[in-house]
């Protein structure tokens, strides 16, 4: 019976600690803002089961995510032993679950195999940490108590495990001396046992009673310790992945604070009279955590600090200051900071200190080209660039901050709908020798096209781009596909400000463009640029418009499936072609194979970089880098880039991207390869195979 | 300390410019009109000056001439930031009018220092801060780089032949800036354009004055001619070309 009081005793303790614990959080969480409604349970679930259970995406590093997905699986029959132990330490019992029969010998038994599995899978990890130099777990953030997590956490796992091999064993040896018939299976701790000489029942009890206690001690103990620690991981992650975004990476959320705004100033007859408006937010953008979302603040607390996500970051490897892994520590030792002083004293207490450039600098936030590596790569599905994003829209928004390359940009999206200083009125001068359609022209003559072509700025405006765009509205032509261009009317999608932060240019930009759309009732755009894809399909819905927008090498790829379009494939026979994804059609999109499909149709060997589809390194220019200085560090994205490119002994570079394609010459150009290697965009290759 | 920004309304800059009707006006249908560079470069100064406190600046207004139709481009220089706008309601029809129309304002409301651009990106007259400052009579300073607030006066860097030459002026001024005034012009913040609808415009009618020029024709610059490639191999081509066509040799 004392042993039974002194356990519940314990387990109070430990739920009682636990509850304070969650308490403290929750009001923490009552302090962030509103992120996405949770809706789609089954689709959630279907996500948890994959990523979090299936640990699909640990597996991205083969080995070490193996041995982490074993520890996972592990860990989870073991939670069932454990569940058991605590009901047999209330009731006074022994083994309470064994009226399951076969299915208690099957988790008894892979509970056995597991421990030993999961305590050689921690000694791995903990060599790793402790005698071998892995650079992700290095970095500006990680401090010594980072590290010291790390092994703590560890040396507590190994405890747990050999604590419950101990007790198998203990169980097993008192079991058979005493003349009992032990409950469940334990292969591994009967092995065990056969080592063992003679040795009296008494001692097995003896073992068998200090593992037991010292095993859900540690539990106990360990369940505490855990959310002070990175390892909150442990609890935290199987519900983040639940509570994933679930919008294509690329999309970044409407500020529908910002429509409101909008739609006053575009109402010529309330522009100038409405009163401010009640309901403004009052901050635009994130400057401190409780500014943050709650899905952003969970996100900080499911990071165990892998450092998965800098490894792969494009600004990270080329020396830069941002880490991805950094915002989020950052946002959880901001809340960890003023949390307890917004709970002493409400939430709009300042201390004057900030998440913004007390924690992360304004360096950190420019340098994200917003290429969603680390999304892909994020084990349990957190979102950094949704929280980047909203750091560039306060500094934006609220103190009209921004380098000054991407204010001139600003303006010029404002003023002559691009970011280049360019007329609109030669919007069509790319399209002087070909025979383009222009939908007012059409229109006037009451035509319909089925398809708008989205020419974008860089088609319009861009030297080499504008080529891009001529090759395509060839094929188009050749094809006689009934398609038209806006000309003139055409103006900036809003992509660029947007991703430096300026929500209001971008929704100005939306708005006027959906309303030009509607106008023509156009109900299907094909793109040549992925970031005008990517906004036209992916964020114009949330603004009202909605179509069906279609990427180019999808089309050029549909096309070449059924037959219309006829390629000859020798023209490119023998010849080695890389392909470049841009991360706006790959990562944020999911396009990997289209463009792949249209080079080998053409008879030419596709060599792939080392880090290719999903893995593939950005080129340095999205999320408005294109338009500024890229921010201080060892060495230029697009020159890491171009040197995947020249490692794959490729003499074409083939893109699908207006970016890319500028980021890439130069890095051949900086590389005095120009002459030698050429770099193609999809479409021109196309129209090469096409002989046009 | 009160300052006075002066802003023309100007087209876009990259703007094509089409003639009206008679050749002696541009037609303005589909332009997007924008603050005049030079006098966006003043605002952002003068706010830099008031942002800070120990300038002393306390408001910063700006003034344009101009019909309504132009209220859009003051209410982006409200939004950038001014505190408040003056606008005289009536067409500009040469410079000589409009420092007239300012001179007015300026014997209505008192400023310290009025800033106006040294020229505006339409018409590059360069005249109407000097008219004004005469007008007004009060000192003026052209070719103004830089405009700095020291123990309450006005310390002005102004480029001249070869160097720089740094000066003190007693308030009331008016300084003619030239670009280098600001590092770049300023954006508008989110609060700034919410902020821009409800702050005050006062509109003045005009005072009677004759503008002194009159524009008889406006003529636009002969298109580029195309570029002629020469084939390398053709050496002696390449120098007929330049004796008989270019007259350069």
């Amino acid at each position: 019976m004392a042993r039974q009081i002194i356990f519940a005793a314990a387990l109070l303790i430990t739920f009682g600690v636990f509850l304070y614990t969650v308490n403290r959080l929750v009001k923490y969480f009552s302090f962030t803002r509103a992120a996405f409604p949770v809706r789609d349970f089954w689709k959630r679930t279907g996500v948890m089961l994959k990523v979090a259970f299936g640990q699909t995406k640990i597996f991205r590093k083969p080995v070490l995510g193996f041995i982490h997905a074993m520890v996972f699986w592990g860990f989870c029959v073991i939670l069932l032993g454990s569940v058991e132990m605590v009901i047999d330490g209330l009731a006074g019992i022994e083994k309470s679950l064994s009226f399951l029969g076969p299915l208690h010998d099957f988790i008894m038994a892979s509970g056995d195999i597991f421990a030993v599995i999961i305590a050689i899978a921690v000694l791995v990890f903990l060599a790793r940490r402790l005698f071998f130099s892995i650079s992700r777990f290095e970095g500006a953030e990680m401090k010594k108590k980072s590290h010291l997590d790390a092994n703590i956490s560890l040396t507590l796992i190994f405890l747990l495990m050999v604590s419950l091999i101990s007790m198998n064993l203990g169980y097993l040896g008192y079991m058979q001396f005493s003349g009992g018939s032990a409950e469940g299976l334990y292969p591994f701790s009967a092995l065990l046992l056969k080592t063992f000489g003679e040795t009296s029942g008494g001692s097995f009890h003896i073992i068998y009673e200090a593992s037991w206690w010292v095993h859900i001690l540690t539990i106990f103990f360990f369940a505490n310790y855990l959310p002070y620690s990175k390892h909150f991981h442990v609890f935290m992650s199987v519900p983040n992945v639940f509570l994933s975004r679930l919008d294509p990476p690329g999309k970044l959320d409407n500020m529908e604070s910002i429509t409101r705004e909008v739609k006053i100033m575009m109402d010529p007859e309330t522009a100038f009279t409405a009163a401010p408006a009640d309901a403004a937010p009052e901050r635009f953008g994130v400057k401190d955590a409780e500014d943050s979302t709650w899905k952003n603040y969970f996100d900080s607390l499911s990071c165990t600090e892998c450092g998965r996500c800098t490894s792969v970051c494009p600004a990270n490897i080329t020396g830069k200051l941002l880490s991805p892994r950094k915002i989020m520590m950052d946002l959880r030792a901001r809340m960890k900071e003023k949390g307890p002083l917004m709970v002493k004293n409400g939430r709009d207490f300042s201390d004057g200190r900030s998440l913004l450039r007390d924690f992360i600098t304004e360096e950190e936030l420019w340098a994200c080209t917003t290429c969603n590596a680390c999304v892909q790569e994020c084990p349990v599905n957190i979102n950094h660039p949704s929280l980047i994003l909203d750091m560039r829209r306060y500094l934006v928004l609220e103190e009209a901050s921004a380098p000054g390359e991407l204010k001139a940009v600003f303006n010029n999206i404002e003023n002559n709908g691009a970011p280049w200083q360019y007329s609109a009125e030669d919007r069509l001068n790319w399209a002087k020798d070909i025979e383009v359609p222009v939908m007012a022209d059409l229109h006037a003559r009451d035509g319909k096209p089925e398809y708008l072509f989205w020419v974008g700025c860089a088609g319009a405006f861009d030297d080499r781009y504008r080529k891009v765009a001529g090759a395509f509205a060839k094929i188009l032509n050749h094809l006689k596909i009934s398609y038209a261009v806006l000309g003139k009317e055409e103006t900036c999608t809003g992509d660029p400000a947007r991703r430096a932060g300026n929500e209001m240019l971008f929704q100005m930009q939306a708005l006027q463009v959906i309303s030009t759309l509607k106008g023509y009732g156009v109900t299907k755009i094909i793109t040549t640029c992925p970031h005008c894809f990517n906004t036209l399909k992916n964020e114009y819905p949330d603004l009202g418009g909605n179509f069906e927008v279609i990427s180019y090498v999808s089309l050029l790829k549909e096309f070449i499936a059924s037959g219309k379009l006829k390629i000859s494939a020798s023209v490119m026979e023998g010849k080695k072609v890389t392909y470049h994804d841009p991360c706006y059609l790959g990562r944020a999109n999911g396009i990997y194979n289209e463009p792949r499909v249209v080079i080998s149709k053409m008879g030419a060997d596709l060599e792939e970089m080392e880090r290719n589809r999903s893995f593939a390194l950005c080129c340095g220019a999205g999320g408005a880098q294109m338009f500024k200085e890229a921010e201080k560090g060892e060495k230029e994205i697009f020159i890491e880039r171009t040197e995947d490119a020249l490692k794959t002994g490729a003499e074409i570079i083939a893109t699908a991207c207006p970016f890319c394609m500028t980021m890439l010459t130069d890095g051949l150009k900086y590389k005095n390869r120009e002459e030698e290697i050429k770099n193609y965009d999809i479409a021109e290759l196309v129209a090469m195979g096409m002989g046009l | 300390m009160k300052i006075l920004v002066c802003i023309s309304n100007v087209p876009d800059t990259t703007t094509k410019i089409r003639l009206a009707e008679g050749n002696a006006s541009i037609d303005t249908t589909g332009i997007q009109w924008v603050i005049n560079p030079w006098d966006e470069l003043s605002l952002t100064r003068a706010l830099e000056l008031r942002d800070d406190p120990a300038s002393g600046v306390k408001t910063v207004t700006v003034a344009h001439v101009g019909p309504a139709s132009s209220e859009p481009t003051i209410r982006k220089a409200l939004a950038i930031g001014a505190d408040d706008a003056i606008r005289v309601n009536a067409e500009s029809p040469d410079a000589w009018y409009v420092a007239t129309q300012l001179a007015e304002v300026l014997k209505k409301e008192q400023f310290d220092i009025i800033m106006c651009g040294i020229e505006s990106s339409d018409y590059n007259g360069s005249v109407v801060g000097g008219m004004v400052a005469e007008l007004a009579g009060i000192p003026s300073v052209s070719a103004v780089s830089s405009l700095s607030i020291e123990g309450g006066i006005p310390l002005i860097t102004r480029e001249i032949d070869g160097g720089k030459e740094i000066l003190t002026v007693g308030a009331p001024l008016l300084a003619v800036v030239q670009k280098g005034i600001a590092k770049e012009p300023r954006i508008a913040a989110m609060r700034g354009i919410m902020m821009a609808r409800t702050k005050p415009i006062k509109v003045y009618e005009p005072v009677p004055a004759e503008p002194l020029t009159e524009i008889v024709a406006l003529e636009k610059p002969a298109p580029r001619s195309a570029c002629k490639m020469v084939d390398a191999s053709e050496p002696a081509k390449l120098i007929d070309l330049l004796r008989d066509e270019a007259k350069v040799i």
